[in-house]
């Protein structure tokens, strides 16, 4: 029986479910091309790269996360909390060097507070997460009354501010310069996945703990450090929101962006169940997304109707993703 | 008056008998004690008697009635009670709601009759002779109450025959008497029970008559007033078994591993030494804290009392991680628990410990992990295709040999092997024990932890024999028989030599 298993490794089947988040993606794209139709242009395509930075840099996080069993519920709301601050620090400063410091340690801090609660505390990511989610909105939008205004905006009259906001419109041989730190995440997260031993330390934790913990694995470092990474990670998306808009509304940005990033996550082939699946598919996964936004922009419907169409997308995704298997062992046994 | 007579009971399980003609008879109001070792046939007699499995052939009369098909509702019918090991209670629940589960008695408005059972739950209780509040969540319950409300609940459902599978396994002295006293009034009152255990004391403290199997195979039976410990040991053992050529002659060295009044979860005062390249054989029925110690001195569990010294340098904590820094490795017991990354290839979990060792370069150089894979898998005749492949594409002896593989990677010298042949074919148990000799041959030092002691003989230099956390003996490799590690693993032996002495 096991030895079947073996056989059919390296089918095609496999690999159309090992990779199915390769499909999913070009069929929506496909879906975009004929919507779009003589319309299509290089920078609209370029745009979609620039349009899943944000919520793709994040959703490597949560891929992080969820592959070593937990959740990162917080995302959304770390986004949300270091870009307030972010913009605070960089009118306080003017340097777009000295706000990036902030934003990437903020970030690493945030996670660093899940993943002491996780790791060494042994409390339910579900449930620490859930808690510091509410908590660091909170205090965006808290310390935000305190100062009078109504959304933190970056101050256009400082000098380095063009340079800043600029560097979010910017592109470099057409490619838009946020797209690019979107690519180069994900060759970084790719690379630490697969050949890194830090990264093979996070499958093991979420395939079997007990195991890990009895072949020498700090099983609890492993875990703060993720969050970490995570936080670090949305730290990133913070600086990059800035560039690309100017100005943080707290009570709006990142919210529901947790759920995207799951969802990204799950289409990108990643098991829920922690221990399995490609990091490289959460690129695809948040992708087909934006990708989604941008039909329903060009079709010119209501844009609430955004979210059926992307729970429709991760329901399908899930479908095709548990019925390959299936599908496949029942042409085996006959 | 026969209560139980099942005659000429044949059961084989894919070609493989298991069972062959075996006879057993339980008399009203007695204890039954049926006897063999691990893989004798004992449970699935009982299994066979409980309805889990179909015999092939034989006959089975119970209170008079023959039983042709039998299902496991059917037995409790008929009232046989099988209480496992593994005990079926809802610790969440509490005393008397376990009782009346699916029996509850209800109130005119057909809401729970909480009371009613309560005092139906105490009544039984009181005659019984039990002190339990039925009050109470069975999770705060001790280890003895709990086995007695599992035979109380058969009581409850009218059961005449009451299957007890090593009862005593988890329980104390105290809690061992307080059954036993339970039991004997039961018996008085007319109840018949069948007492499965290893531990002879038990079965000369508690026992009227026994059956003896081995290999399948019917022994004996008798009164246990006409026998002694000895000859039953000797009758489950047989003297079929002997040690062949695997064992070879070594020199050894200094000590490597010392234990000095070694205390911890499950074993006290435990103290031996170890020589580089000695096989040291440990052995002890279930829950005698041989598993315990070892995982104490990998630094899995925490040493309450005592030290324990590595090439004479004394680990202080709990700390898997130091363990390993001072070359120890275990393979523990349960495979699939606790050895296994299920999503790993075979690559990776081979690597997965050498990879916490060299932390310091986190860059993976496959081609030279393939390289020392491949030269621990030819020395460890590993049969598998492709490093990449899944671990669980494997064999249960090949995956146990990655998982050897992981810690002759790390370069491990002492090697604490927890039941290494659990769940494995005979044939690459031999190569197991093949391996264990070749590597002790090569200066590593190895504990064996396992329940049988035919494996203990053929490769063990010196058998540390463990009863209810202490080391009884160690016996040097000229005195290890199965009868001797029995009668000391049973704690048979020491108490006459306390007689004698």
């Amino acid at each position: 029986m096991d030895n079947k298993t073996v056989k059919t490794k390296k089918s095609i089947g496999t690999i159309a479910s090992n990779y199915s988040f390769v499909l999913i993606a070009l069929g929506i794209f496909i879906a975009y091309l004929i919507v779009n139709g003589g319309a299509t242009t290089w920078s609209g395509v370029m745009n979609i790269l620039r349009h899943s930075a944000v919520v793709g840099i994040i959703a490597f996080g949560m891929g992080l996360a969820i592959i070593t069993g937990g959740i990162d519920l917080s995302v959304g709301s770390m986004l949300c909390l270091v870009s307030s601050f972010g913009v605070v620090v960089f009118n306080a400063t003017g340097s777009i060097f000295v706000t990036l410091l902030f934003t990437l340690a903020a970030g690493a801090l945030c996670g660093a507070i899940n993943g002491v609660l996780i790791g060494y505390a042994k409390m339910p990511a579900f449930i620490v997460t859930l808690a510091t989610m509410l908590i660091y909105r909170s205090v965006a939008q808290y310390y935000l009354r305190t100062t009078g205004v109504s959304i933190y905006n970056m101050n256009g009259t400082l000098s380095r501010y063009n340079a800043f906001y600029g560097f979010g419109q910017a592109k470099f041989l057409t490619v838009p310069l946020v797209g690019i730190v979107l690519i180069l995440v994900t060759v970084l997260m790719v690379f630490m996945a697969t050949n890194t031993k830090f990264g093979k330390t996070i499958y093991a934790v979420g395939s079997n703990e007990r195991a890990a913990l009895l072949a020498g694995i700090h099983v609890d470092k492993t875990r703060v450090l993720v969050y970490v990474i995570c936080g670090l990670l949305c730290g990133l998306s913070a600086f990059l929101w800035m560039a690309m808009n100017g100005s943080v509304d707290p009570a709006t940005l990142g919210k529901s962006n947790e759920m995207y990033a799951i969802a990204a996550v799950v289409i990108g082939g990643i098991s829920m169940a922690g221990g399995k699946g490609r990091l490289l598919g959460v690129l695809f996964g948040a992708m087909s997304y934006t990708i989604i936004d941008k039909i329903i922009a060009s079709l010119g419907v209501d844009a609430l109707i955004n979210d059926t169409i992307k729970g429709t997308i991760l329901l399908l995704a899930v479908f095709i993703q548990i019925m390959l298997p299936l599908l496949r062992s029942r042409a085996k046994a006959k | 008056m026969e209560l139980l007579k099942m005659t000429d009971i044949s059961k084989s399980f894919s070609g493989v008998t298991v069972l062959s003609h075996v006879d057993f008879s339980v008399e009203k109001g007695e204890v039954h004690a049926l006897l063999g070792e691990n893989g004798a046939g004992k449970s699935t007699l009982m299994n066979i008697l409980a309805g889990v499995h179909q015999r092939d052939s034989g006959q089975i009369v119970f209170d008079g009635e023959v039983m042709e098909d039998i299902s496991v509702q059917k037995t409790e019918q008929a009232g046989i009670a099988f209480v496992h090991q593994e005990l079926n209670l809802f610790n969440d629940l509490k005393v008397y709601e376990n009782m009346f589960l699916r029996k509850e008695i209800l109130t005119k408005l057909h809401t729970l009759n909480k009371s009613a059972m309560i005092a139906r739950a105490r009544e039984l209780f009181e005659s019984m002779g039990v002190d339990i509040e039925p009050d109470v969540l069975v999770s705060e319950l001790e280890p003895s109450k709990k086995q007695i409300l599992e035979i109380s609940k058969a009581i409850f459902a009218n059961a005449k025959l009451i299957i007890l599978d090593e009862p005593t396994t988890s329980l104390n002295n105290n809690e061992i008497d307080h059954l036993f006293g339970i039991v004997r009034r039961l018996k008085e009152q007319g109840k018949s029970f069948i007492f499965i255990s290893h531990k002879m004391n038990e079965i000369f403290t508690i026992a009227d008559t026994y059956t003896v199997l081995r290999n399948g195979c019917f022994i004996n039976a008798g009164r246990i007033a006409d026998t002694s410990p000895e000859e039953v040991t000797r009758m489950m053992v047989g003297n079929s078994f002997s040690a062949e050529g695997v064992y070879q002659k070594r020199e050894l060295g200094d000590v490597v591993l010392s234990l000095e009044h070694a205390t911890g979860q499950g074993f006290e005062d435990v103290s031996f030494q170890v020589r580089k390249g000695e096989v040291l054989g440990m052995t002890g029925l279930k829950g005698a804290g041989v598993s315990q110690t070892m995982q104490t001195i990998f630094g899995a569990r925490p040493l309450l009392g005592g030290k324990i010294l590595i090439n004479g340098k004394e680990i202080k904590h709990e700390n898997i991680h130091l363990a390993m820094t001072e070359k120890v490795g275990m393979i523990p017991s349960n495979r699939k628990e606790n050895s296994i990354i299920p999503d790993f290839s075979l690559l990776e979990n081979n690597y997965v410990s050498e990879h916490t060792l060299s932390s310091r370069r986190q860059y993976i150089n496959k081609k030279k992990e393939l390289a020392i894979f491949e030269k621990h898998k030819q020395a460890l005749n590993i049969k598998a295709n492709s490093p990449d492949d899944s671990i669980l594409s494997l064999s249960g002896g090949n995956q146990q040999k990655v998982i050897l593989a992981r810690w002759l990677t790390t370069q491990a010298d002492i090697l604490l092997l927890d039941n290494p042949t659990q769940g494995i074919d005979v044939g690459a148990k031999a190569e197991i024990y093949k391996l264990i000799m070749d590597l002790a041959d090569q200066g590593k030092t190895i504990l064996v932890n396992t329940l049988e002691i035919p494996e203990i003989q053929k490769i063990a230099d010196r058998c540390a024999v463990f009863y209810h956390g202490h080391i009884q003996t160690i016996l040097p490799r000229e005195e290890i028989n199965e009868e001797l590690v029995m009668l000391y693993a049973t704690n048979v032996r020491q108490a006459t030599e306390e007689q004698n002495g």
